[in-house]
């Protein structure tokens, strides 16, 4: 009488990491999770080798950082207060600090913020319009698709909201840059937007867009703590030019590839194969204090965390 | 200037009203959670890191609807947004001396404080969410309550130091109605020896009672026990202030002079002529008066030498007998002699006459219905009092003894008593504060008001420990004093260890620096834990004051006394070796005429009784008015010349008759 082939028994989880191991895996922490991932808008986006032809490990030593610098970061909050029909109203709140580090002392340089309504005012009846724009608050316009979709509609309300801080954060690098030419400021992402003739760092932290691939990639991603990769250089949304790479500040061994991993932009010139060097080591040096609480705590530079929590007390009750 | 007013007005009793205006600038910020919320009597507040302000700091909240809040800061703490300490050991990577971070942690000063005033009173409600300030002097005054003893036309402020925070200093002044009496009394005073400054702080205080005591309120004088060392000895000696010193003087409008009228006391050494004090320096042992009692003041005393161990209630009867029928009165024995029994001596005859009789008798150990064991045991405990406090008692009735019935406004009398045992101080304290006692009753002692100053509260009103006299006394001042005028200003090293009732009844508290161990004692549990340790650590100079007034103890500086302390006044009036007995009489007969000459006082003396000396120069020094001629007043109260031999003769005189018991408490 024929048989049934034996089932392979389900492994336990110690010896599926145990035969991952012995496959040349290396292991990631194994948190457990159960939220969907949102989706990335922009995955990929092109880069040139600058310091060398293909992307290697580099190691940094710590160094002390500048005597006096500055840290920008925005916050953005918002609430759904209701509908007009099935027109979406939220309201909005953004901000945007610049802190100056002086003796290792965090002062406000300086501050913008600001308090909108947002709606996709086209769908709106000249009535509604005009009684939203007489409520005293300045009325954002977000994208209306031609489709009424509620949640869709409140996602491109959401992205105006985004633009608004990032047009808040650029108005307070501005201030900063107009007050305090000599000295740089540190940005919480991406400085693409942002004149070359700034002196500003972008250690981004999110990496939604990689830049590389294939080996290059892989050299990046498992990239030894303490260590940068090779410059490379990436164009901004207007065009412009920046050179990056990307820095471990935390070991990520038994942990994601993604652990302790910042990447840092400054203008694009000559100098920026040294600057990555000098730039890196002290990046490295802002590894304490720790910016717990916050989860993001391994990538999450002190002062950043710092000028995110004064933004977010001084929001008062929008918490 | 200050000199010849008897009473002063501060400067701060002129302002009028009693809201004051906030300080421009807050310093902090009133905060409120769930978990820390603010209420009616305490609240917290946050400051900037760099803030002046520290525990025992006084501010003002000012509401939104006008509530005017004072309070006194109570405890602070500090803290950063670190999650757990394992975080920073895991930012320096488990070294310590690791580079230093860049960036300082986000870091928090939290200060507690308990309110001590609410402006209007009603209703009483929690402190609201507001900006701090710091107090200024006039929000001190009244915080503290003191604009309503300030002001007005009869002021009655007393200072007592200078409170300092953030840049602010005023003057604090304690009600002298609180603290003489009558609406409550007392000070007790406690800290560490040696660091605490307890006897500095009295010494101050005094004096400022003395410049700021109101003249309606009636005549102030005190009575210091000094018990130990020359802590009191110099109090009409001018110390050397500083500039600094002179200015907490000015601000107090207290005049940085010694004392103008100190009257000092010390029994004599057992040689009776050499006075029992460290204050035995040529140029100041003249002002230094015997305190010599003969038996009339020891025997109504009696209970304060005899325990109730030693006498029964049969030995306690015959003592009364002896002090109601036998004492400084004619009494016939019932053997054909007759007594009048004024000193030790006299009243040794007596029993020698009475033990006598029964001895021929030889049918009865009774004598007037009191067993001969019973008169053996009281003449052995009273005769034996003569030997142990020989010096301030005398066996021949010679008695000086403090002016009860004229003291005098602002005037000090200091009982040196350092030198003598335990027994000799219970006895001056006793007698001394029991004499104060009726005379403020009768309303005859010349004063209204009498401070006593005891130090080393703790042995003479313990705790534990049995039933005194002196302690019975303590609390009887402490309790009923205030009413009469008699108040005590305690001092001890441990208030924990004095009677609560003595130290409960203090209405003025003032606590210098303290043990720690005393301040985990139940009675310091109302304290916060930052006030106890800045109680550990207060630096001389500076005392925490508790006052009926102040709903919260303060934190205050008082200047050094302006006299010489003991040390410095032993090194600058070095006390003088006993001398023999007639260079000690000529001395004294010297001091009272410098032109007598000491070979004339020797040749004077010489061959006499010892006895009779000491009798005859005792009247000298007493005599009032003085004498014109001193050594001729002398020679008069000498009696007759005899010749040495007879002098010297066993049992032939009073020396003899009251002989030294080689077992004092034997039956």
């Amino acid at each position: 009488m024929p048989t049934e082939p034996l089932m392979n028994p389900v492994p336990t989880r110690a010896r599926l990491r145990e035969a991952l191991r012995a496959m040349g895996a290396s292991l990631s922490a194994g948190r457990l999770a159960s939220n969907p991932i949102a989706p990335i808008q922009r995955p990929h986006a092109p880069a040139a080798m600058v310091e060398h032809d293909r992307i290697r490990a580099i190691p940094v030593r710590p160094l002390p950082p500048p005597p006096v610098v500055g840290f920008l970061d925005g916050i953005q909050r918002y609430s759904h207060e209701g509908n007009l029909g099935l027109v979406p109203v939220l309201r909005a709140h953004v901000a945007a600090m610049v802190q100056l580090r002086e003796d290792g002392r965090l002062r406000v340089r300086a501050k913008v913020e600001k308090d909108f309504l947002v709606a996709p005012v086209a769908r709106l009846t000249p009535a509604q319009r005009d009684r939203l724009m007489g409520l005293g608050l300045p009325v954002h316009e977000s994208r209306a698709e031609e489709m009424v979709h509620p949640l869709v509609d409140r996602q491109r309300a959401v992205e105006e909201i985004e633009r608004a801080r990032e047009a808040i954060e650029h108005a307070a690098a501005l201030q900063f840059v107009s007050d305090c030419p000599d000295f740089l400021l540190v940005v919480d992402g991406a400085i693409g937007e942002y004149p070359a003739s700034w002196r500003a760092v972008g250690v981004a932290k999110s990496h939604e867009t990689q830049f590389l691939s294939g080996p290059d990639l892989e050299v990046a991603l498992t990239l030894p703590y303490g260590t940068r990769t090779s410059v490379f250089a990436r164009t901004g949304s207007a065009g412009r030019k920046v050179h990056t790479w990307y820095l471990r500040l935390w070991p990520w061994e038994g942990e994601d590839l993604l652990y302790g991993l910042v990447r840092v932009e400054r203008n694009a010139d000559d100098e920026s194969m040294a600057a990555a060097t000098e730039l890196s080591g002290w990046l490295l040096s802002e590894r304490t204090p720790l910016s717990s609480p916050d989860g993001r705590w391994d990538r999450l530079l002190y002062p950043i965390h710092a000028v995110e929590e004064s933004l977010r007390a001084q929001a008062g009750s929008w918490a | 200037m200050w000199l010849g007013l008897p009473f002063r007005i501060p400067h701060s009793a002129l302002r009028i009203g009693t809201m004051t205006q906030p300080t421009a600038i807050p310093i902090g910020r009133v905060v409120a959670t769930e978990a820390l919320p603010s209420s009616a009597h305490q609240f917290h507040f946050w400051t900037a890191t760099d803030t002046a302000i520290g525990i025992g700091a006084i501010v003002r909240v000012d509401g939104p609807d006008g509530r005017v809040v004072h309070a006194v800061v109570v405890d602070a703490r500090a803290y950063s947004d670190l999650m757990t300490p394992l975080h920073d050991v895991l930012a320096a990577e488990g070294d310590p001396a690791g580079a230093a971070a860049p960036t300082r942690r986000t870091e928090i000063r939290l200060w507690t404080a308990n309110v001590l005033r609410q402006t209007p009173e009603e209703p009483v409600q929690p402190v609201p969410l507001s900006e701090v300030r710091l107090a200024t002097a006039d929000d001190v005054e009244v915080a503290l309550r003191m604009d309503g003893y300030l002001r007005g036309e009869r002021p009655s402020g007393i200072p007592v130091g200078l409170y300092s925070a953030g840049g602010v200093t005023s003057p604090i002044f304690v009600d002298a109605d609180f603290l003489l009496g009558p609406e409550s009394a007392h000070l007790n005073i406690t800290g560490i020896s040696g660091l605490a400054t307890k006897t500095s702080a009295v010494e101050f205080l005094l004096s400022a009672i003395f410049q700021h005591f109101p003249a309606h309120k009636g005549r102030v004088a005190a009575v210091c026990f000094n018990v130990k060392g020359p802590d009191l000895c110099f109090l009409d000696q001018p110390a050397q202030l500083t500039e600094a010193e002179q200015d907490m003087y000015r601000q107090l409008e207290i005049d940085p002079q010694p004392f103008e009228k100190v009257s000092y006391y010390a029994p004599y050494r057992p040689d009776g002529v050499n006075l029992n004090t460290l204050r035995s320096c040529p140029e100041l042992v003249g002002s230094v008066e015997p305190l010599t009692w003969g038996l009339r003041e020891v025997l109504d005393y009696h209970e304060v030498l005899l325990n109730r161990d030693d006498v029964d209630a049969k030995a306690d009867a015959f003592i009364d007998f002896l002090a109601d029928r036998v004492v400084e009165k004619e009494f016939d024995d019932d053997w054909g002699g007759k007594h009048r029994v004024r000193s030790f001596s006299d009243l040794e005859r007596l029993f020698r006459a009475i033990f006598d009789g029964l001895e021929g008798q030889g049918r009865s150990d009774m004598w007037r219905t009191h067993h001969i064991a019973t008169i053996r045991k009281v003449r052995n405990r009273l005769l034996n009092i003569s030997v142990r406090c020989k010096g301030l008692v005398t066996d021949d009735g010679g008695v000086s003894d403090l002016p009860f019935g004229a003291f005098e406004d602002r005037r000090v009398y200091v009982l040196d008593v350092a030198g003598m045992d335990q027994l000799g101080q219970d006895l001056v304290f006793t007698r001394v504060v029991s004499q104060l006692r009726e005379h403020l009753e009768r309303r005859d002692l010349g004063v209204e008001h009498v401070v006593v100053f005891v130090d080393e509260l703790n042995k003479y009103a313990p705790q534990d420990g049995p039933e005194t006299y002196v302690r019975k006394m303590l609390l009887d001042i402490s309790e009923r004093g205030r009413y009469l005028g008699l108040v005590l200003f305690g001092a001890q090293q441990f208030r924990s260890q004095v009677h609560r009732r003595v130290v409960g009844n203090a209405g003025t508290v003032v606590f210098g620096r303290m043990d720690l161990d005393e301040l985990a004692t139940p009675g310091y549990q109302v304290l916060s834990p930052a006030t106890k340790l800045r109680l550990a650590t207060l630096p001389k100079g500076e005392l925490m004051v508790r006052h009926p007034h102040f709903t919260q103890p303060v934190f205050l500086r008082f200047p050094r006394p302006a006299v010489l302390n003991g040390r410095g006044g032993v090194e600058r009036f070095p006390p003088s070796p006993d001398v023999s007995f007639a260079d000690a009489v000529a001395r004294q007969l010297a001091q009272l005429d410098r032109g007598i000459a000491p070979a004339r006082v020797k040749d004077l003396i010489d061959g006499r009784r010892e006895d009779d000396v000491r009798r005859a120069l005792l009247a000298t020094r007493r005599a009032r008015p003085r004498p014109r001629d001193i050594l001729g007043f002398f020679q008069s109260k000498l009696p007759a010349a005899v010749p040495r031999q007879n002098a010297e003769r066993p049992g032939a005189g009073t020396h003899a008759v009251v002989r030294p018991l080689e077992d004092p408490y034997a039956d």
